[in-house]
């Protein structure tokens, strides 16, 4: 009794401070109203009335409450009580807000853990991105204060749209649902953060990634380190200049700094903290005045604690954006509570310093105030029974309170959660998302809605008020080209597209400002797919230059000098297009092949065609500087078809690095000039080639961006027109079957008329007896069935009568398991019996009436109707 | 047939025909070349003996680059003077008249042997061709079906050809050797098929299982020799071979018939026992500290080498810059000499150039003066470590080798006192009847004690200098040939390097006189 006394005090005592809080709040309700206003900045969201949504639809859990549930309210307000008792100047917690049928449910219960058969929604990440992406965000009515109501996830999803809190709550769900340890957390964020405005953040998408430093190899110190030469230039001049230098340095650097320091006191004022995107770049753009109502705004977001799922470190997701944030993001500024499908818990911690120095051990039972008494925490169990009881003596009256606190979390009046592949597909409402970015504008539709497969179009400007284009990326999606990126600089006009593997001549990218031939342009090819294993072509006006990987004859470069085309004279009938420009010059570079000695691997040859020369430079040898090489001069080679070529040493020049003496025979190098001379028969072959394929790319590329084709998988049934006809005519092929096996009746008349022979020439008489035959055949087939039928039914009687006897004889020895047998098998039979008889009188009824059918189909019968009906 | 032998005469390999056929590869203006110029038979890679005859073969030995060698059809008789074609991978001496495999003990990267059609009986002397592929010896007297069996060394046997001859017979024949042979891909130009070897594997599996496991223990006994050589081998570059045990007292008193007398002696025995211990493990110190000394040489010469190596390479790196540099700008200069049209402009830019290539001779040379200082200071250091390493390596080692002295000094006294003792007693006739007599001889009176005792001391302590004198000597002969060859490789670089660029520029400027100038005016 005095426990209850004593919670009547207590009750009375919080309502007296309730009161005062309440006349405290007014003081500050008059600011607040102002500054409400001013912080509902216009949206451009329209406005929807969340009052006219049919809940009629909405399964009986949504509009009632269990009696589990009503005792958990109960324990609730009871918690919220104490809470504010012992808490009187912290705000009042989230518990349970109404749902869309004006029922009060607990926060917990609306957390309903679902994982979606999408693999992409497996992660963190997927999940993130499709609940930032499938709905459309809302402001808070208020800023400052949590909503009173809390829709379902389900009813979310279906009118794609929501605030913090219904993000929140979805994004946990799903994560739940794939096996993350995550909460969903009330508590407060920057302007920027709880308004989703995105206007200060760089572009995920334009974000350089950060260079990784790897850590130099540190410096073997070594005794045997050559000294260098001796260093002749005066120190003293060099010193001078080094100071001269360093002085105009620290100048600019002043003044840059100075510059930089007036720019930031005039944007921003001191306390503000900084997000990280908005650094002194952003002078000309409009910096955010300071935010009255810093550090109250209500936000809502996902904590996602380590240990499950592999996870490193516990972070939050802001779930407007779907971008993960350290705990340590300045941008979150407090913790009220969280809670997920099992649990919720009060933050006991001081949020002075933002959410940096919080410390995520839901266990700790002081920094976290536990509502319900969980079992299945590990970190509780760790605690002693004692210090637990004393924990809750210092609470209360601990007997009644424990039974509360044991008390599991009811299960989710929430409907699973689902998601249709289409809507999984379409994401976005309407198919399409407009993000603003710093000087960026980032646009999303859904795959198929662009008939050119457009899925995201990154735009950048110049300014803050997106009016000067500087450059366009478009992302495509299902391209039967196998586009999957255009990147067009609108300063250089230079175009760059990038391929998926797959492309016809294994095309990777192509960077080129016009579609001409013979323009500046270089193409990118995934080698691994070319026989030839072409990596990159740089083309220009009168250059080429192909670079190659993985070659077998260690090729790797290829430049190629045109002459201006020479006007050539036209003769008739010959093709202008087919006039390839004259090659002045090619060279080829080579690796090292560590099987030849060096002095044998060629590095570099260059076939001067319009000098008739060929120089090629050996690779270096072990030790030495100068490469080997070998000129030759194919002038004097061949005067006239026919003339005999003879090998002079005067043709070729050779230096061999290391060695005076050419003891190499004039054969060797005749052989070699042969084999050159026919290689560069086929290089010039090649060259062309090259030149055709060029064109080729080009004009398939002209055909591809006419014609743009989307190619769909075979398993989208929806989409695969051809694959959905296929499908259902397979369908009906299957039905036609299924059909055709019932429907179709059997010839009767086929053997009978075989026997006969002939069929064409048939008598009356002949005809007759045929359909005699097969009528008195279907007797004896009906009655034989009959018969069998009356054989089973009289053998299976029989049996039963023996085992009946045999049950009577020995009745006595018998077991009650084999009695129980001999029961089971007698009902069994008797079932047997029953119905063997009911298909025999069945049989008996039908008989006559199929007999009759059979007379009837057979009258009609074409084949002998001809010549049964005429006299 | 036979009278088509009697016409032509059996030839011998000659100069002239060898000469005559390698002419007779090349074609058409090429073979103009060749004779015009001749060939140097070294460069030869492949040759063709064919249908010439032939009884003997000779005069190959020119033809140390062939790869190639066709002697088929002849009628040669032994298969000789094929020593100096150790590069050969192909050897055709199918239908001739052989009858003993032999002479192919230098071809050991023989990939392809053909003895097709001959008179051979017994396949044999083939254990230098460890990378046989292909071998064909059908048509032959082979008789013994077992003889397959000595095909199974040649790991890398893959065709086989045995049709033809007697063993073929057998009708045990295909499976036998496919069985014994199960590596092989082609037998008598058939493909194996997997059922059939399997079939065959598994009916000679008790005839094959033996041999395999004989080969097996023999490689494995193979192996551990081979470890224990290489195991040697590292104690000796550490030059502590042999003392990681009691090696080196044993031999002490291996040879020491005194000391195996005077072991007879009571109390003796304990005394040997306590020596030996501490004997052995002086030795054991020693071993270990050579091992540890052996590392640290070997690490001070690698990081020698590696500096060494660096320092050349920026070096070659350094030269090479200049010369591209160099050639980037007077590519096209000689050309334009060409092509200029008057005679100063001409020559003009021929002294510009020739002036250009003076200077780049002298920026060269300077940079590998510069270079040979440096290295020379270099060799200098490293001299200096590591005779610094060696001088305490053999200060230590003498050291040890102290104690082993001092050791032996102690025990020789002990051994002393106890014979001296003996001595008194057998005097004293006092000695024990179970002394054999020869040690019973030595106990005539003191000298001859004495003496027994002095030489086996003497003789202990001359092995432990032998020993110590080794060892030393060894480090300083390393030293001397570590430092020796270091100097040596740098003074071959030096002129080497000299050598080259003298050669450039020389190949330049002969470039430069060459190009055809325009006339000087009249």
């Amino acid at each position: 009794m005095e426990v209850l006394k004593e919670n009547e005090e207590e009750e009375q005592r919080e309502e007296e401070e309730l009161k005062a809080l309440k006349i405290s709040d007014k003081q500050h309700d008059v600011e607040r109203k102002l500054s409400v206003d001013q912080a509902c900045t216009p949206n451009d969201v329209p406005d929807f009335d969340w009052s006219s949504i049919d809940t009629s639809q909405l399964p009986s859990s949504y509009k009632t409450n269990s009696p589990k549930e009503k005792k958990l309210l109960c324990i609730a307000d009871n918690f919220l009580q104490q809470y504010a008792h012992l808490c009187p100047d912290r705000e009042p917690l989230l518990l349970h807000p109404i749902n869309e049928c004006g029922v009060e449910k607990f926060v917990s219960t609306t957390v309903r853990p679902t994982l979606l058969p999408y693999t992409e929604l497996f992660h963190w990440e997927g999940c993130a991105s499709f609940v930032s992406d499938y709905l459309t965000m809302e402001p808070l009515k208020s800023p400052i204060a949590p909503p009173s109501s809390l829709y379902s996830p389900t009813t979310i999803l279906k009118y794609q749209r929501g605030n913090c809190f219904d993000f929140s709550v979805l994004l946990c769900s799903m994560l739940i649902g794939a096996g993350y340890d995550a909460y969903c957390v009330n508590g407060y964020a920057t302007h920027n953060l709880c308004t989703m405005d995105e206007t200060l953040e760089v572009c995920p998408l334009l974000r350089k990634p950060q260079k990784r430093q790897v850590p130099k190899e540190r410096e073997k110190s070594s005794k045997y380190r050559v000294k260098p030469p001796p260093d002749l230039q005066s120190k003293f001049e060099l010193q001078q200049e080094a100071k001269k230098e360093a002085e105009t340095e620290a100048a600019r650097e002043k003044k840059e700094r100075e510059e930089e320091e007036k720019a930031r006191v005039s944007q921003q004022g001191p306390p503000y903290p900084e997000s990280p995107g908005a650094t002194a770049e952003t002078q000309e753009t409009e910096k955010p005045k300071r935010d009255p109502l810093h550090g109250l705004r209500v936000h809502a977001w996902v904590l996602v604690l380590s240990g499950k799922r592999e996870v490193p470190e516990t972070f939050f997701i802001n779930p407007f954006t779907g971008n993960s944030h350290s705990t340590t993001d300045e941008q979150f500024l407090g913790i009220e509570s969280v809670w997920n499908h099992r649990n919720y818990w009060v933050n006991m911690q001081d949020c002075w310093n933002g959410c940096k120095d919080l410390i995520f051990d839901l266990g700790d039972s002081i920094r976290w105030e536990f509502m319900l008494l969980e079992t299945d925490k590990p970190h509780l169990l760790f605690l002693d029974v004692k210090e637990e009881e004393e924990l809750f003596d210092r609470d209360m009256d601990n007997a009644e309170k424990e039974e509360d606190r044991r008390f599991d979390m009811p299960p989710s009046w929430v409907a699973p959660i689902q998601i249709s592949p289409r809507e999984f597909e379409t994401r976005t409402p309407q198919g399409r998302k407009v993000i603003l970015y710093k000087k960026a504008k980032l646009e999303k539709w859904a795959p198929y809605l662009n008939r050119n497969g457009l899925v995201q179009r990154l735009t950048v400007y110049a300014d803050s008020h997106y009016t000067k284009v500087v450059e366009v990326r478009e992302w495509f999606k299902n391209r039967e080209d196998k586009l999957e990126m255009r990147e067009v600089n609108k300063q250089t006009q230079l175009t760059t597209e990038h391929f998926h593997p797959g492309h016809l001549l294994g095309l990777k990218a192509h960077i080129y400002t016009s579609m001409e031939p013979e323009t500046e342009r270089t193409m990118e090819f995934y080698n691994e797919a070319r026989v030839d294993g072409l990596q990159k072509r740089v083309e220009n006006a009168n250059e080429m230059t192909e670079y190659f990987v993985g070659r077998d004859d260690f090729l790797y470069f290829r430049h190629v000098e045109f002459g201006k085309r020479v006007k050539k004279i036209h003769i008739a009938g010959t093709r202008t297009d087919i006039n390839p420009r004259p090659i002045v010059q090619i060279k080829e570079c080579f690796h090292r092949n560590v099987e030849k000695p060096a002095d044998e691997d060629v590095a570099e040859r260059v076939f001067l065609t319009t000098e008739e020369r060929i120089n090629l430079t050996y690779h270096l040898n072990d030790k030495y500087i100068t490469a080997s090489k070998k000129n030759f001069l194919k002038g004097a080679e061949s005067d006239r078809k026919g003339n005999e070529i003879i090998m002079t040493p005067e043709m070729c020049t050779t230096y061999q690095a290391g060695s005076s003496e050419t003891d190499k025979k004039q054969l060797h190098l005749y052989k070699l000039l042969q084999k050159l001379t026919e290689e560069e028969k086929q290089l010039k072959h090649e060259v062309w080639e090259s030149a055709a394929e060029v064109l080729e790319i080009l004009k398939t590329r002209e055909d591809e961006a006419a014609d743009i084709k989307l190619t769909v998988s075979i398993y989208d049934k929806e989409r695969n027109e051809e694959r959905r006809q296929e499908y259902e005519a397979m369908d009906n092929l299957m039905e036609d079957d299924l059909l055709g096996q019932e429907g179709q009746d059997l010839d009767y008349l086929a053997p009978f008329l075989i026997q006969t022979g002939n069929i064409e020439k048939m008598s009356k008489g002949q005809a007759l007896c045929i359909k005699d035959n097969c009528l008195t055949d279907f007797k004896h087939r009906l009655t034989h069935k009959a018969n069998i039928i009356q054989a089973h039914l009289q053998k299976e009687v029989e049996e039963l009568q023996k085992k009946d006897q045999w049950y009577q004889e020995n009745q006595n020895e018998l077991s009650t398991e084999d009695e129980a047998d001999f029961l089971a098998y007698c009902s069994e039979t008797m079932f047997r019996i029953r119905v063997l008889a009911l298909r025999l009188k069945r049989e008996k009824q039908m008989a006559p009436q199929k007999y009759l059918a059979l007379e009837e189909k057979l009258r009609k019968d074409p084949r002998l109707n001809m010549y049964l009906s005429h006299p | 047939m036979s009278q088509l032998y009697n016409i032509i005469e059996p030839n011998v390999i000659s100069e002239e025909m060898v000469q005559k056929a390698v002419e007779e590869q090349s074609q058409d203006e090429a073979q103009q070349l060749a004779k015009r110029e001749g060939i140097n038979f070294k460069d030869v890679t492949e040759l063709q003996l064919s249908f010439r005859n032939i009884l003997q073969i000779d005069n190959l030995w020119q033809f140390e680059n062939l790869t190639k060698l066709q002697l088929d059809n002849n009628i040669i008789e032994k298969i000789e003077a094929l020593e100096s074609l150790v590069h050969l991978l192909w050897l055709d001496l199918s239908f001739n008249n052989i009858e003993v495999i032999e002479g192919l003990d230098t071809l050991v990267k023989l990939q392809d042997l053909s003895l097709y059609n001959n008179r051979i009986s017994k396949i044999e002397h083939m254990d230098a061709l460890q990378d046989l592929q292909i071998f064909s010896i059908g048509k032959n007297n082979l008789a013994i079906l077992e003889d397959v069996i000595y095909l199974r060394r040649f790991k890398n046997l893959r065709t086989l050809n045995l049709a033809g001859n007697p063993l073929c017979d057998n009708e045990q024949y295909a499976p036998f050797t496919v069985a014994h042979l199960p590596e092989l891909v082609y037998l008598d130009f058939k493909l194996v098929s997997d059922t059939m070897r399997e079939a065959a594997i598994l009916k000679y599996q008790y005839s094959t299982e033996p041999l395999k496991q004989v080969e097996a223990q023999a490689l494995a006994q193979l192996e551990e020799k081979q470890a224990k050589q290489n195991e040697l081998e590292y104690h000796k570059t550490a030059f502590v071979e042999y003392l990681n045990g009691s090696f080196l007292f044993e031999s002490m008193y291996g040879e020491d018939a005194e000391a195996a007398k005077l072991a007879y002696l009571p109390g003796v025995d304990d005394l040997l026992q306590a020596y030996r211990k501490e004997f052995v493990s002086v030795c054991e110190n020693l071993f270990n500290y050579g091992l540890k000394q052996h590392e640290k040489r070997e690490a001070e010469v690698s990081d020698f080498y590696e500096s060494l190596h660096e320092a050349l390479t920026a070096n070659q790196e350094q030269g090479r810059k200049i010369i591209l540099e160099f050639e980037n700008r007077n590519k096209r200069t000689l050309d334009e000499i060409q092509n200029v049209s008057s005679y100063d402009i001409a020559e003009s830019k021929l002294a510009e150039y020739n002036e250009d290539i003076l200077q780049l001779s002298e920026t060269l040379m300077t940079l590998e003066m510069q270079t040979a200082d440096q290295l020379e200071e270099l060799i200098k250091d490293f001299e200096r470590n590591i005779a610094v390493l060696v001088s305490t390596f053999i200060e230590n080692v003498q050291g040890m080798m102290a104690q082993c002295r001092d050791l032996e000094n102690r025990h020789h006294e002990k051994l002393l006192e106890i014979s001296i003792n003996t001595l008194e007693k057998s005097i004293k006739n006092e000695l024990d009847k179970d002394l054999p007599d020869d040690v019973r001889m030595l106990f005539v009176d003191e000298t001859t004690v004495v003496n027994a005792v002095n030489a086996s001391h003497d003789m202990h302590l001359l092995k432990i200098d032998s020993r110590e004198g080794d060892i030393l000597s060894n480090a300083r002969r390393w030293q001397a040939s570590v430092t020796e060859k270091a100097l040596q490789n740098e003074i071959d670089r030096n002129r080497n390097r000299v050598k080259e660029i003298i050669q450039y520029i020389d190949h330049l400027q002969e470039e430069l006189e060459n190009t055809e100038t325009p006339e000087p005016p009249e």
